[in-house]
C-alpha cells in the first residue's frame, strides 16, 4: 500500500461560521495506479490535496486525519505535516500552470531549483542536462530552447508539460494532478493524460487525479472515490463502480454525462439533458441522516434520521459505498 | 426570411498570425449554431467580429441583413438585438458595482423606466433559478454558476434576437450543466431566439445545434448539419477531435 489517508476532517472558519469542508474522508491509493477523485466544486476534492500537501490556507484547521506514505505516518493536524515531503515525496500539478510557474524566472532556473532539492551536491551543469531531459521525455518540443524561455512565451499545454516534467524531476511517491487539464482543449486534454500516465509508468508513483470529468477518469483511472460535500459516498474500481453504481449520486453523475454518441432528437430544440436538482448542504449545518438525502431519488424515511456507514457493495471488499439501502438488515 | 447573421470572408491578422483566414458562413434565423475547434482556433475573434468589438481587415458580416457599423451609436443600436455571454462570467461583472447597478444600466440603454425593469429582470431571475436577493449582491459574492445566470439574466434583459454564448458550460460541474442547457433550450423555445454555441464541448453542441463548424487556425475546415458532421466527419481534424473526447463507454449494467 503505497498511500493512505485515514479520517481526514477540515474546518475553515468563516465569519459567519465553521464550514466543514471534510468529515472523515479515508482513501487508498496503490502504488503504480490512479486514482481518481470526482465530485461537484464545493465537495472538498482541492482541499483533500491541499491537506495532503500542507497548503491550506490559514482559516483552515484539520481536526483529525493521519497520511501514510511509504510506510512513514504523517499526523496533518499538525502544521507542516508533510513539508518534508514537499518536493520529494510529493508533487502537485494545478490547474492552472501559468499559477505555478514563476513568471519571472526561465524554465530552466525552475526545474534546476527541483534539483538542487532532489539531488544536493550536483553540480549545474548535470542538473541542467537532467532539466532538459525532463523536458524531452514529457514529449516538448524543442526542450534546449525551452530551458532558456520564460512561462508566457509557451501555451498552455506546454506549460503543463513543463509542469509534469518537474513532477518527474522531483520522482514523487504521490503525484497529486488537481483538475490539470481543465483549462486545456479536448485534443491536448488527451495529450497531457497520456503525459501523466508515462510519469507514472516511468517512476512507478501513485497518482491522484482529481477532477469533476468523469469521463477522465473511466478513460485514465484505475480506482475512484466520489465526494459530496465533504463527504466519501462511494469508493472502488473504476470498473466496479461504472458497472453498478453502490450509491444514488454516483449514478447521478454518470447519467449527466453526456455522451458523444447519445441518441440525439431530430429537433435540437427537443434534446434534453440530465440534472440533479437541488443545491449542495449548507457546510455549516450537516443535515442528519444521509447527507445526499435532499437530491436523492430514492430515498426513504429512514434516510432522513440514520447516518449511513460505510456498506460493501455486492459483497465486494473493494468497493464499498454509504447508503442505507445497501445495509443487509 | 433573412440570415441571423451572415459572414463573408472574413479575414483578420494579429501580426504574423491570421486569426480569421476567409471565413463565411449563414446562420439562419431561430436556429441554433454551433462553433467548434481549439483554442487559438478563432472562435472567440469570430464572436468579437460579429458583436462588432473586433474590426476586420477584409470580408463582410452582416446581422439581421444589416451590414456592421462601425462607431458607438450602431454599437449601442445592435446591442438591443445581439448579446453576448462572455467566456468568464466573473469578468463579465465589475467587481466594484452591486448586481443592481449593472442590471439599471440596461435600462438606461433602453430608456426602460426602473420599475418595469425590475419587474422584468424578476421573472428572469425566476426563471434562471436565481434568487431575488441575488441583485443586492456583489459578484465575489456569488459562486461561478450563478455569476455566470448572471451574465445571462443580463443579456436577457435586452431582449436580444440572438445570443452568443461562448463556452457557456466551461467550468461548471455536469450536474449544473444540464441545468444550464435546459435553460438556453427553453429560452430559444418560448423567444424565438437564435442561438450561437461556441464550445469545445462537441457532445454538447451535438445535442443542442442544428448546424455547426469546426473551427481551425482561422479556418472552417468543416461545417453543415450536426448529425451528419459528426456521424461521418469527412476532415481528419474533426476525427481528431472526436478521437480525444475521453468517453464514459457505460459498461452494461447488471441489475438497473
Amino acid at each position: 500500500m503505497a498511500i493512505s489517508l485515514r479520517n481526514l476532517s477540515v474546518n475553515y472558519s468563516l465569519q459567519q461560521g465553521t464550514a466543514h469542508a471534510l468529515r472523515g474522508v479515508s482513501l487508498d491509493i496503490e502504488k503504480g495506479q490512479m486514482h481518481g477523485l470526482v465530485g461537484e466544486s464545493g465537495s472538498g476534492k482541492s482541499t483533500v490535496a491541499f491537506a495532503l500537501m500542507g497548503l491550506l490556507a490559514n482559516n483552515a484547521n484539520v481536526t483529525s486525519g493521519t497520511a501514510t506514505i511509504e510506510g512513514k505516518s504523517f499526523d496533518l493536524t499538525k502544521r507542516n505535516a508533510t513539508a518534508d515531503l514537499r518536493g520529494r515525496g510529493m508533487a502537485m500539478i494545478f490547474q492552472d500552470p501559468m499559477l505555478s510557474l514563476n513568471p519571472v524566472f526561465t524554465i530552466g532556473t525552475q526545474l534546476c531549483e527541483v534539483l538542487r532539492r532532489r539531488t544536493p551536491g550536483s553540480d549545474r551543469k548535470t542538473q541542467g542536462a537532467m532539466a532538459e531531459d525532463a523536458l524531452a521525455k514529457v514529449r516538448l518540443s524543442n526542450p534546449g530552447r525551452r530551458m532558456n524561455q520564460y512561462p508566457h512565451e509557451l501555451s498552455g499545454g506546454m506549460r503543463q508539460r513543463v509542469v509534469i516534467a518537474m513532477a518527474l524531476l522531483s520522482e514523487p511517491a504521490l503525484l497529486i494532478a488537481d483538475e490539470p487539464t481543465t483549462a486545456l482543449d479536448v485534443t491536448v486534454e488527451a495529450q497531457i493524460m497520456r503525459e501523466i500516465i508515462g510519469l507514472r509508468d516511468r517512476i512507478g508513483c501513485a497518482v491522484l487525479l482529481i477532477t469533476h470529468s468523469l469521463g477522465l477518469v473511466t478513460e485514465y483511472c484505475d480506482a475512484i472515490s466520489v465526494l459530496y460535500a465533504g463527504e466519501k459516498l462511494e469508493s472502488g474500481t473504476v470498473r466496479q463502480v461504472q458497472r453498478q453504481p453502490g450509491h444514488p449520486y454516483t449514478r447521478m453523475l454518470f447519467d449527466c454525462e453526456v455522451p458523444i454518441d447519445r441518441e440525439r432528437h431530430a429537433d435540437a430544440s427537443q434534446n434534453r439533458f440530465t440534472v440533479i436538482a437541488g443545491d449542495l448542504p449548507d457546510p455549516r449545518r450537516r443535515p442528519p441522516g444521509c447527507i445526499f438525502n435532499a437530491r436523492c431519488d430514492v430515498s426513504f424515511e429512514d434516510c432522513a434520521v440514520v447516518s449511513p456507514g460505510d456498506y460493501p457493495v455486492r459483497n465486494d471488499d473493494s468497493h464499498s459505498a454509504r447508503c442505507l439501502r445497501l445495509a443487509t438488515p | 426570411m433573412t440570415d441571423a447573421i451572415s459572414i463573408s470572408n472574413a479575414e483578420l491578422r494579429f501580426g504574423e498570425t491570421a486569426a480569421l483566414d476567409g471565413v463565411s458562413l449563414t446562420i439562419p434565423q431561430g436556429t441554433c449554431f454551433g462553433i467548434v475547434g481549439e483554442s487559438g482556433s478563432g472562435k472567440t475573434t469570430l464572436m468579437r467580429a460579429v458583436l462588432g468589438l473586433q474590426k476586420l481587415d477584409q470580408g463582410e458580416i452582416c446581422v439581421l441583413g444589416n451590414p456592421l457599423v462601425p462607431g458607438r451609436a450602431a454599437l449601442k443600436q445592435r446591442a438591443s438585438f445581439i448579446q453576448p455571454i462572455f467566456q468568464d462570467p466573473a469578468a463579465s461583472l465589475s467587481p466594484r458595482s452591486r448586481i443592481s447597478t449593472m442590471m439599471n444600466e440596461v435600462g438606461t440603454v433602453l430608456r426602460e423606466p426602473h420599475a418595469a425593469l425590475f419587474e422584468r429582470l424578476g421573472v428572469i431571475l425566476n426563471r434562471l433559478g436565481l434568487p431575488q436577493s441575488v441583485i443586492e449582491k456583489y459578484p465575489h459574492e456569488i459562486s461561478g454558476g450563478q455569476a455566470r445566470r448572471v451574465a445571462i439574466a443580463r443579456a436577457l434583459l435586452m431582449k436580444p434576437s440572438i445570443l452568443i454564448a461562448d463556452e457557456p458550460t466551461a467550468g461548471l460541474d455536469v450536474s449544473v450543466q444540464g441545468d444550464l442547457l435546459n435553460l438556453l433550450q427553453d429560452i430559444r423555445q418560448s423567444d424565438n431566439i437564435t442561438l450561437v454555441i461556441i464550445s469545445h464541448n462537441l457532445a454538447i453542441v451535438r445535442l443542442i445545434a442544428e448546424n455547426a463548424v469546426v473551427m481551425r487556425s482561422g479556418k472552417v475546415v468543416e461545417g453543415g448539419e450536426v448529425g451528419s458532421l459528426f456521424k461521418s466527419p469527412r476532415e481528419a481534424y474533426t476525427c481528431e477531435l472526436l478521437a480525444a473526447w475521453p468517453s464514459v463507454t457505460r459498461a452494461p449494467a447488471l441489475n438497473r
